[in-house]
């Protein structure tokens, strides 16, 4: 049941046909692992929290350091040398005091993810390197946990959505096979657009709503990709590869 | 014709985000296409052979060996990793 100031807080959701006090409930149960809180996982924490997703894991390793302040919009220039989860933790407890927030400061690689993810209904990608967004991927197929996993660059986003809880692929090895050399760009060679950034955990934080009061969302087995100088979005289905480390055939043994 | 597309900053490299290849049966593969650029646009060809580019075929993803037919879209997309 929502208490009354619930109902003042979330209302302007709680109107709309398909999320009503049974979404919200559904939202306050639920909890979601957010790793990165950078660019993508500012604005991703930010909505899922205003939103009353009732628990959030905030996993971030890094300090925060003056070039973040940008495009990571959940912190302020005071901030500066302080861990990022527990900034981050403290800034969305002011925004919503009726959540739970833990923040975990280790890095996310395969042994953290397993301790962590027992429990977890989502998990957000908002990282920025290849080698944690296969562990990632890894880690919410073993569980059998949906997976939202976004990326930017320069003016272009993409996000693809993985749902793995009927133990299937495609996966996000299918689209970037594990191993593979790591692009020379990145934010700190390249530059980023902080908005850009926005727009995509944004997008994560839309497709993590729809999933968590209906069951399903869009972007499920789609990359979709923002280039915002052109202003243009681009749809591709994913495709399953059946040769696949990850979700693929194993092999049989004779 | 095969309608070849090209994504953000790959678009900024080619000067343009479509061209338009009359149809030859040596353009079979994306990978193909790729090498039959390298003549008029080494640079694009350079980005293109770059880790992590990403290909589709007929808003499908794709690979760099997908079998290409007379009619079909490939569109090439560069590595976005940051977050």
């Amino acid at each position: 049941m929502l208490s009354g100031k619930q109902f003042q807080r979330y209302s302007r959701q709680l109107m709309l046909e398909d999320v009503g006090e049974s979404g919200q409930e559904k939202l306050s149960q639920a909890s979601i692992l957010i790793v990165g809180l950078g660019g993508l996982g500012s604005p991703a924490a930010m909505y899922l929290a205003a939103a009353g997703v009732g628990r959030l894991l905030l996993a971030d390793p890094d300090r925060l350091d003056l070039t973040n302040l940008q495009r990571q919009v959940l912190y302020q220039t005071a901030d500066i040398g302080g861990g990022k989860a527990a900034l981050a933790a403290t800034a969305l407890a002011a925004l919503n005091p009726e959540i739970r927030l833990e923040a975990i400061d280790s890095a996310m690689d395969r042994e953290t993810l397993d301790q962590h993810l027992p429990g977890v209904d989502l998990v957000l990608d908002c990282t920025d390197n290849g080698q944690s967004r296969q562990d990632i991927n890894r880690a919410c197929f073993a569980h059998r946990l949906p997976l939202l996993s976004a990326a930017a660059l320069g003016w272009e986003g993409q996000l693809a959505g993985f749902d793995f809880r009927a133990g299937a692929g495609p996966c996000y090895s299918c689209l970037i096979a594990e191993g593979s050399p790591e692009p020379v760009a990145s934010c700190a060679t390249t530059g980023v657009i902080g908005p850009v950034l926005g727009i995509m955990g944004s997008m994560q934080a839309v497709e993590a709503v729809r999933l968590l009061v209906s069951g399903s969302c869009s972007v499920f087995g789609q990359l979709r990709r923002y280039d915002g100088k052109r202003g243009s979005w681009f749809r591709v289905g994913l495709v399953r590869q059946p040769s696949c480390p990850v979700c693929g055939n194993p092999r049989v043994e004779t | 014709m095969i309608r070849v597309l090209f994504f953000g900053a790959l678009a900024d490299i080619a000067g343009r985000e479509q061209l338009d290849l009359t149809w030859q049966p040596s353009l079979d593969s994306p990978a193909a296409i790729r090498l039959a650029l390298a003549a008029s646009a080494p640079a694009l060809e350079r980005a293109l052979q770059q880790p992590q580019v990403l290909v589709a075929r007929n808003l499908d993803q794709a690979g760099w060996d997908t079998p290409v037919a007379d009619g079909d879209e490939i569109a090439f997309m560069p590595p976005v990793t940051g977050g």
